[in-house]
């Protein structure tokens, strides 16, 4: 049986599942590699509290799932405790990125009392003071760790990500000891300092040279089999050593192509989620703040998410062939590549639907980078 | 459960139309989803705590294309089922 009518099949779902809300524009610290700092999400201001509360029951109508809660710097806010409340109150459950220095005992009993929290991550750069404060200055790495043994007393599950730069590279065994055998984490995340914010400033100092990545593929790679896959990535030298060693497989194996591959499809995000900036203004991902959809509270969300053309454009990217593009001309790894993450691609090339050259395994290979062998112990 | 029962859903669950009428159910307070089908839909949105089973049941037959003589046994394991997760209970009698 089935009722009587149905909806034209659509394939995009009805509202976003999930949405990215930088609380804040406020952060105690200044990592040299901030993707915030000095993007277009950088915007100078916060929201009343009173605009957030608005804005989650919007959400709520919208049968929005999660709240993901980022800032810069969450804890940055006073009035934390009432936005999660009003997250809770409208029937959502959240995470929250957060730099872990500013996280107090009665924040964390707070968060736990809501049993709406799905977890905290934790950014952790090196396995000592010196390694981690490299970038995000001192005494953040005790200030960190102690935010970490203080969520998991009150029973929050935390998760950390490691971002890779210059300064930890030769660590990343010693990190992995730390988060898995000492602190005893299920797992970690890992990726890599790009060239977003204030990275864009600081790129000499802190981002990868192809030989760094080399290196850094080849550890992670090690790591992840000797910790069982405990140790996992959705971008950085982690995933790029496993994309990049399936890429380079089937071109040896002259398969024709690989599913999904071929055209820009590297992002699925617009098609599950949105996100809303420090001030209000909704965007189509934290990553990607330039592009303004239209604000909260004064604009529909259903309807920017349903009709908003720059959304519609970026959800289109993945029809456009990676072979239209001159940047991907004569390129053996055209049906095996997604052209990757369309933010980076802006920031580098002032283009969204162009692929990423920062992800593009032929420039990489080019300019002296070599892929690890996959078996290595 | 009596005749009389009116199913009504656990406020903190929200339902999430996604595609083509199909839709989650998701439960804010555990963080569980679980899938509807179009008729699990229609069900659902009549769980307001003003109809017997019995009457979401003839709502069903006005409403939907092949409903089965059997579906009011369906129904009642179905909204059983609902119960069970948690998901739904019944309004209480007042006297
Ligand atoms: S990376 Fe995070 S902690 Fe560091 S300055 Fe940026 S927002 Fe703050
Ligand atoms: S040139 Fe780079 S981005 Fe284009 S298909 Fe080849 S590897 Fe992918």
């Amino acid at each position: 049986m089935r009722p009587k009518r149905i909806n034209a099949a659509v394939n995009l779902m009805n509202t976003p599942r999930s949405v990215d809300l930088a609380i804040t524009n406020q952060c105690n610290l200044r990592c040299t590699y901030c993707s915030h700092f000095t993007s277009a999400g950088d915007v100078g201001q916060d929201l009343p509290t009173e605009e957030w509360l608005r804005f989650f029951e919007e959400l709520n109508r919208c049968a929005v799932m999660d709240a993901i809660l980022q800032g810069a710097e969450p804890f940055c806010r006073e009035d934390l405790k009432q936005l999660i409340q009003g997250i809770v109150r409208n029937r959502m459950r959240f995470n929250i990125l957060s730099n872990g220095t500013l996280i107090t005992d009665e924040m964390a009993s707070f968060l736990a009392s809501t049993y709406r929290c799905d977890g905290v991550q934790i950014s952790i750069d090196g396995s000592t003071p010196k390694i981690h404060d490299a970038c995000r200055g001192k005494g953040n790495f005790v200030r960190a760790m102690k935010g970490i043994k203080i969520l998991r007393r009150h029973g929050l599950p935390v998760s950390v990500r490691v971002t890779i730069h210059k300064h930890n590279l030769k660590d990343l065994e010693d990190i992995a000891r730390l988060l898995l055998e000492e602190v005893g984490l299920p797992s970690f995340s890992t990726n890599s300092a790009s060239f977003m914010g204030l990275c864009r400033y600081n790129a000499e100092e802190v981002q990868l040279s192809p030989e760094d990545r080399f290196l850094a593929m080849e550890t992670l790679l090690r790591l992840h089999r000797k910790y069982n896959s405990r140790i996992n990535a959705e971008a950085g030298p982690l995933a790029e050593a496993e994309t990049w060693l399936e890429m380079e497989k089937a071109r040896q194996e002259r398969r024709e192509r690989m599913p999904g591959r071929g055209c820009l499809t590297g992002c699925g995000g617009p098609m599950s989620k949105l996100a809303v900036r420090a001030d209000g203004v909704i965007v189509p991902c934290i990553q990607m703040s330039h592009i303004e959809l239209g604000r909260i509270n004064r604009d529909d969300l259903h309807e920017v998410w349903e009709n908003h053309p720059e959304l519609k454009r970026l959800r289109e990217r993945r029809n456009i062939p990676l072979s239209d593009f001159e940047f991907c001309k004569g390129c053996d790894y055209i049906p095996y590549c997604t052209g990757n993450c369309p933010a980076l691609a802006y920031t580098i090339l002032g283009e969204e639907n162009h692929p990423s050259p920062d992800a593009c395994l032929r420039k990489f290979l080019e300019e002296g980078g070599r892929l690890p062998d996959e078996n290595a112990k | 459960m009596p005749d009389t029962a009116k199913p009504i859903p656990n406020s903190l669950v929200v339902l999430r139309e996604e595609f083509d009428d199909w839709a989650i159910l998701f439960d804010s307070a555990t963080g569980n989803a679980f899938g509807l089908n179009p008729v699990g839909v229609f069900v659902w949105k009549c769980l307001d705590g003003n109809r017997t089973i019995k009457e979401i049941v003839n709502e069903l037959r006005e409403n939907c294309e092949g409903v089965p003589e059997e579906a009011e046994g369906h129904l009642r394991e179905f909204i059983q089922d609902l119960v069970e997760q948690g998901l739904a209970g019944y309004e209480t009698q007042k006297d």
